[in-house]
């Protein structure tokens, strides 16, 4: 009888407080999860017309012809008006993910990083309008240049030539799948 | 009244004289990682407080309920839920706070001033003072992660909260935001600490080894399993006798 | 391979768990003042991080086939906590000498951030179980060089004169800071080597 007051009682107690505390969460999972859910799928819209503008809608996810990446249509008035890419390559400081829009004549849209984790002040100012920017326009086979950026060049970022790389050869990758899907078509 | 003033009190230590970050020196591992800017600092603070308070107030209503047997494992389910919820508030209204803060966000159940006032102070006392040390030790936590954010953020990019104040042709010290600057903030923080408490005849912070680490409550852990062994070890020979 | 010794010195150098993400500075600044605590206690570290790694990696392919992720952070506390505790009981009844050498420091490991921090990461970077386990050995032993790295510093720091202002806690995190510095210069390596 012992044995039943010195372990069963505390074992009972352990498991009742674990019982709430797991039926608290799942409520609070409940409500939140699609609140969380709305906002992922909000952000992600907009984070789609930040990189490619001209569009009004957006299709459904598909597979870029001959390879593994996917891609979104953007379109306007009924006609494609260009493409947002996701691609990832690897920084200083892990991934670096990248989403791109590129307009149906293959020169990019917009640059957003979606995931960023370069050293602060240095990597992370590739956040930054100045440097995003400077993609407007770009077609395939961006370089990247220390000083003086020329046609179809960016400046790197002082004191972060990885991270500049890093970007530059995600959205090179995304123009690369551009061109894929025009050659399937 | 004795009893508004010992509330007030309660309320007060958490501040300045018990302050958790620069004088009892918890929680080091949340303030060096993310009080690299005002706005992190911030969230970092209030989620921390939020937990605290919560975990404070359930843990002194359930105090006689809980066996003392499993009180540890008690505490930290209990902490745990309420960070999980947290969490789960925090990325539904605020993502971007989330964003910052990463993993040391569901890293609030290992941080130790939750543990270790659960220890301390709310398995002994009435729910309100716990409520109010919760708050207390909460925004004493918050106040030296701000100063802390504040310092390297101006520093580290001449900025405060977001806001430009040194002029850009300024180069900040980048290295206040990076790894290093944190150390070395945090070692002139508590030195400057050390030196007003000096003054006022209190000891210094000093951290005496992971042993007296109320977070490394394992210590009472072991002495739940020598204990419990000793208990096993008697069942065993009663049995036996009989 | 390549991909496997990227994560491991990734680990250990640029991303050390210690100084450059902060995660278990309690032990850090707690138990470095001797050497060979600082690599008993970083032995236990490394063992317990890579054990709960293989542990909740299962754990986790269950929760998120259930939908339950949003109980990652409590159950895996929980089963480290537990974990710790067995390795505890079974190494002091099977394996005494390894139980001398480590078990006093495994109590303390329970809720150190780095274990839990080590696991949240493993997942929040969706590695393999391979990958997984190499991220946490990483982890351990960068803990550990840090660790005993540190321990020399302080075992110096003992007979030097320092202000009065400085002494005791702020010169122990100002060291650390120089420490720090040191290990930064080792950012951008593994790209250099692997990229």
């Amino acid at each position: 009888m012992k044995n039943i007051k010195v372990f069963a009682i505390p074992a009972l107690a352990l498991f009742l407080i674990c019982l709430i505390a797991t039926t608290l969460l799942a409520v609070t999972n409940s409500v939140t999860a699609p609140m969380i859910d709305e906002l992922a799928q909000q952000t992600e819209l907009e984070t789609r017309q930040i990189v490619l503008p001209s569009a009004t809608a957006f299709s459904e996810e598909k597979t870029v012809p001959g390879a593994s990446a996917t891609y979104v249509e953007g379109t306007k008035d009924g006609a494609v008006s260009g493409y947002v890419f996701v691609t990832v390559t690897k920084g200083y400081g892990g991934d670096v993910k990248i989403m791109t829009g590129v307009d149906a004549d293959g020169k990019v849209t917009g640059v957003y990083p979606l995931e960023l984790n370069e050293t602060a002040g240095l990597g992370m100012n590739a956040k930054n309008d100045s440097f995003l920017n400077q993609f407007l326009g770009k077609v395939e086979g961006i370089k990247v240049t220390k000083s003086g950026a020329t046609g179809n060049e960016i400046q790197a970022l002082t004191g972060a030539t990885i991270t500049s790389n890093a970007v530059t050869g995600a959205v090179n990758e995304a123009l690369g799948y551009y061109k894929m899907i025009k050659e399937a078509e | 009244m004795a009893k508004k003033k010992g509330l007030l009190h309660e309320f007060t230590k958490g501040l300045v004289i018990e302050n958790p970050v620069l004088r009892l020196v918890l929680g080091t591992c949340p303030t060096l990682a993310v009080s690299t800017s005002v706005e992190s600092a911030l969230g970092m603070g209030a989620a921390a407080s939020i937990v605290l308070i919560c975990s404070n107030i359930v843990i002194s209503a359930l105090k006689k309920v809980i066996p003392s047997k499993v009180r540890i494992p008690a505490y930290i389910v209990i902490i745990a839920s309420f960070v999980t919820i947290v969490q789960m508030v925090v990325k539904a209204f605020a993502p971007q706070i989330d964003e910052q803060l990463g993993v040391y966000l569901p890293l609030i159940v290992v941080n130790c001033i939750i543990l270790g006032r659960a220890e301390a102070f709310a398995c002994k006392n009435s729910v309100i003072a716990s409520a109010v040390d919760g708050m207390g030790m909460g925004v004493g936590f918050t106040a030296a992660l701000l100063l802390m954010g504040a310092i390297r953020e101006f520093f580290g990019t001449g900025a405060i909260a977001g806001m430009q104040i040194l002029p850009e042709s300024i180069s900040p010290m980048l290295i206040f935001i990076l790894p290093p600057g944190g150390f070395f903030v945090f070692g002139m923080l508590i030195a400057c600490a050390n030196k007003l408490a000096d003054k006022k005849g209190l000891s210094k912070a000093e951290l005496k080894g992971c042993e007296d680490c109320p977070m490394a409550g394992s210590c009472s852990i072991r002495e739940e399993i020598e204990n419990s062994q000793k208990a096993k070890k008697e069942d065993g020979k009663e049995a036996v006798n009989s | 391979m390549k991909m496997m010794l990227a994560i491991l010195l990734t680990g250990i150098l640029t991303e050390n768990f210690v100084l450059a993400k902060f995660l278990g500075i309690c032990p850090f600044l707690g138990v470095s003042k001797k050497l060979n605590t600082a690599v008993g206690m970083s032995a236990a570290v490394i063992f317990v991080m890579v054990l709960s790694t293989a542990v909740t990696y299962p754990i986790n392919i269950l929760l998120v086939k259930n939908d339950l992720e949003y109980l990652q952070t409590i159950v895996f506390i929980l089963v480290i906590a537990a974990l710790v505790q067995l390795v505890e009981i079974v190494l002091k009844k099977y394996i005494p000498a390894l139980y001398n050498a480590l078990g006093i420091y495994l109590p303390l490991i329970t809720t150190n951030c780095a274990v839990l921090g080590v696991v949240l990461l493993n997942i929040e970077n969706s590695y393999t179980f391979v990958q997984s386990v190499m991220n946490s050995l990483g982890a351990g032993l960068g803990f550990m060089l840090a660790m005993v790295m540190f321990a020399g510093v302080r075992e110096r720091l003992e007979s030097c004169d320092v202000p009065k202002f400085l002494q005791g806690l702020p010169i122990t995190l100002i060291a650390a800071s120089l420490v720090s510095v040191s290990f930064l210069g080792f950012s951008g390596i593994i790209e250099g080597i692997f990229g």
